[in-house]
């Protein structure tokens, strides 16, 4: 075994945060710009395949691009728009992959449906085929980073198994009800009614979808856990800059036993997340389900750690960790949105049991 | 040993519960219920429709209001306010202002006060912590210089709660330095008109504005103000710590939260089975949250039930971090019915409560789980409850 960054991915590293720290320090920061200097840099590139006009880059390159996202608090849609909406174009070999590419199009990925948590196999949204091609009605919930000139990838229960189709964006029937998000983003409800869509608009095989999104998702939900790893040791940084000043009683809170056996515990909490990350990014290109079951695991134990994490930073801030002026504060927000961003740690024990547990594994 | 309600009691709770459903406004219940913040206007409908019944504060003396009803009682008031989702009186008026005039304000405090905080027509706020005196509250700086007839005060309070809605603010200053810092201190009322007083708001995680910081430059504040003698401010604080204990562990409140995140679980998809309340894990969570709130409960009437402590009192200490707790363990729960939909169940960034008013049933829970971390805070935080249950408690570490 070998844990160490090659000189590649040090320079990678080294760039990435530099530019997003630079956004980081910005007043007035804009994700737009943050985006347009991801792609500008090449980082919109970075996962597809050289032969699909990508740089090549593997989970071990987003994982730093990731945890440089999570360390910086960006609000670039990386996440959704790469690793999710765009691995998905290019594991169906889609050409709209150009369209990401070079910066024409944002897509986003609709998982989620109404009262259904994670299900996202069985939707309960249909398509038939039409005259004009397929016609599709439902709903999902909880699109992160949708807005009105994204185009949409909509997977659809049809006759013919799981389809996914490709919308523009502002195409007739679709409405976005877009919402303030706890992180400072926003997501979206979305409802299709009778949306009417061409035949090339349906992506992929029915019969491989299934396999194809659970790919997909299992490398977002990596990807997640890299910007979860990454704000949770920024939190816990800014939490021990703010014990070694904050003076209470005459010293510095920092001094105080019960509040370094905390910050220990963060510690902690976070190499084991770190930990578990790798293990499962090791098994990344093992069989399907054993890809799966090691994600989450991660995701499962991330989550933990981001709760205890985000709970005690504000804990050792007292009052002022209460303050959105406080930095601790978006990143216990985030680190929150992220526990159920991609299943929460109910869904992905429950995934993990079903395995049968890891000892096998 | 009485170890259940009696039958007076019982009846007593089937009166309030009765009362309370009857004339507290279902919209006012139900924005309570959803944990959305209220309208000033609710707030103060409400404390009068429970002042109306005498249910505002029955723990006054009974000149000012008071009740001749046993602290098991008083109690059994609070959780029923709690549980059936009424706003509490607010406590900075009926548990902290209130007892401190009635117990050490002038005749003129009484008459001019009371009957206005009982019935919130007179709105306090509470100005204690200041930036740097916040777990160490004794090293407070705000001074209050007499002059003749007025106080000339400067400095500066955080983190006052509703001070953006308030008449008047009552506060810790000092009014001379001495040898140990918890002497000097005053107990001073604060009329938030006051030329020189400047409230300015705080903006919380949760999405809302709670919270504030109140300046004060040259404010003249009348001597009259003074509750108390000069230098005693310190004890009067103290002596509320040991005073109203009935509604301390938030017993009613955890129950409300409780019942809700088994309702929304039952109703919500589960992960290995329909419901999440049959999935195992979920269930054993709820499971132990209901035990330990039945513990809590106990926990609550036998503080009520036994003799007030002046001082340093380990079952204060003990219901104030395990009824905190509690209510974050039951966030945490109400959080976790949600799964992907947090996302969306509304949250009130950049948009004014009104906008945020009923996007969804959920749309108070996310709000509810970041303030949350609040209870292990404020009033004394967990840490600070684990050092006087180690120190003055346990006596560890100290010699006998
Ligand atoms: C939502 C909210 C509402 C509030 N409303 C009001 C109000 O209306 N009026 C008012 O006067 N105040 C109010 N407060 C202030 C509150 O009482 C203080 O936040 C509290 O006393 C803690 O002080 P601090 O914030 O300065 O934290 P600090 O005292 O700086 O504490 C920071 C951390 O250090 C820990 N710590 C401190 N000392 C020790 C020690 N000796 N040993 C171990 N750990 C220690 C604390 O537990 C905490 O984890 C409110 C606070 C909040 C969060």
């Amino acid at each position: 075994m070998n844990f160490d960054l090659s000189e590649d991915q040090v320079l990678l590293a080294e760039m990435v945060g530099r530019m997003l720290g630079d956004h980081a320090a910005n007043d007035r920061r804009d994700p737009g710009a943050e985006w347009r200097d991801c792609l500008g840099q090449g980082l919109i590139a970075l996962p597809f395949a050289e032969d699909q006009g990508g740089l090549g880059g593997g989970h071990e390159e987003v994982m730093l691009m990731m945890e440089a996202i999570g360390r910086n608090l960006s609000q670039t849609p990386y996440l959704q728009s790469v690793l999710l909406a765009g691995r998905v174009l290019a594991l169906a070999g889609r050409m709209e992959l150009g369209d990401l590419l070079d910066g024409a199009q944002r897509h986003c990925l609709c998982l989620y449906e109404p009262g259904q948590r994670y299900r996202w196999a069985t939707p309960a949204t249909r398509a038939e085929r039409c005259a004009e091609g397929w016609s599709i009605t439902g709903a999902k919930v909880s699109v992160p980073d949708l807005d009105d000139t994204c185009a949409l990838i909509v997977p659809a229960a049809t006759a013919e198994g799981l389809v996914l189709f490709l919308l523009p964006p502002g195409i007739s029937g679709v409405t976005l009800d877009i919402r303030p998000a706890p992180d400072g983003r926003t997501a979206a409800n979305v409802n299709f009614a009778s949306v009417i869509v061409p035949v090339d608009a349906a992506i992929g095989d029915p019969a491989g979808n299934e396999a194809l999104l659970a790919e997909a998702l299992d490398g977002a939900v990596l990807a997640s856990c890299a910007e979860s790893i990454g704000a949770m040791e920024r939190l816990l940084d800014l939490t021990v800059e703010y014990c070694n000043i904050r003076e209470q009683f005459g010293a510095v809170i920092g001094s105080f036993q019960a509040l370094q056996h905390r910050a220990a515990d963060m510690l902690i909490a976070i190499e084991r997340a770190r930990s578990i990350t790798i293990y499962a990014a090791s098994m990344m290109d093992a069989p399907a389900a054993r890809r799966s079951v090691a994600v989450s695991a991660a995701r499962a134990l991330v989550n933990r750690s981001s709760r205890f994490v985000g709970q005690q930073a504000i804990q050792l801030h007292g009052g002022i960790g209460l303050a959105s002026e406080c930095a601790a504060g978006a990143y216990f927000q985030r680190l929150t949105v992220l526990e159920t961003l991609l299943g929460d740690t109910e869904h992905h024990v429950a995934a993990v049991e079903r395995s049968g547990g890891l000892l096998a594994a | 040993m009485e170890l259940q309600f009696n039958e007076g009691e019982r009846a007593f709770r089937e009166e309030v519960r009765a009362f309370l459903l009857d004339n507290i406004p279902e919209r006012i219940r139900q924005a309570v219920y959803e944990e959305r913040p209220l309208p000033r206007d609710w707030m103060i409908e409400a404390q009068q429709i429970l002042n109306s019944a005498g249910y505002a504060v029955p723990h006054w003396p009974i000149e000012w209001g008071g009740r001749v009803w046993s602290p098991v009682k008083r109690a059994i008031l609070a959780q029923e306010i709690d549980r059936n989702s009424v706003p509490k009186p607010l406590p900075f008026n009926v548990t902290l202002i209130g007892p401190i005039i009635a117990a050490f304000g002038t005749e003129d405090q009484k008459q001019r006060f009371l009957p206005g905080i009982a019935n919130l027509d007179i709105w306090f706020c509470q100005g204690f912590s200041e930036p740097n005196a916040g777990s160490d509250l004794a090293s407070l700086k705000m001074s209050a210089i007499r002059e003749g007839d007025h106080y000339r005060v400067n400095g500066r309070k955080i983190w006052t709660t509703y001070a953006h809605e308030a008449d008047w603010i009552f506060c810790l200053v000092r009014t001379s330095r001495e040898e140990r810092k918890q002497q000097g201190i005053s107990f001073l009322l604060i009329d938030l008109e006051t030329p020189g007083v400047e409230v300015s708001p705080i903006q919380s995680i949760d999405g809302f504005h709670h919270l504030n910081e109140v300046q004060f430059d040259d404010a003249i504040v009348p001597a009259e103000n003074l509750v108390g003698e000069e230098g005693k401010g310190w004890d009067y604080a103290r002596y509320l710590l040991g005073q109203e204990r009935t509604s301390m562990g938030n017993v009613g409140f955890s129950r409300r939260r409780l019942e809700r995140s088994r309702a929304l679980a039952g109703e919500a998809a589960g992960e290995r089975s329909e419901t999440l309340l049959g999935d195992a894990d979920f269930l054993r969570r709820q499971t132990w949250a209901e035990i330990r709130l039945k513990a809590l409960e106990i926990t609550q009437m036998r503080v009520v039930a036994s003799a007030p402590v002046q001082g340093a009192d380990p079952k204060t200490s003990i219901l104030k971090t395990e009824g905190g707790e509690l209510l974050q363990e039951a966030a945490d729960l109400l959080l976790d019915t949600m799964g992907p939909e947090a996302l969306t169940a509304g949250f009130p960034a950049g948009i004014g409560p009104e906008e945020f008013y009923g996007i969804d049933e959920r749309s108070g829970i996310l709000s509810a789980y970041f303030s949350s971390r609040k209870y292990s805070i404020f009033g004394g935080s967990n840490e600070i409850q684990r050092n006087i249950l180690a120190g003055s408690v346990l006596r560890l570490g100290r010699k006998r």
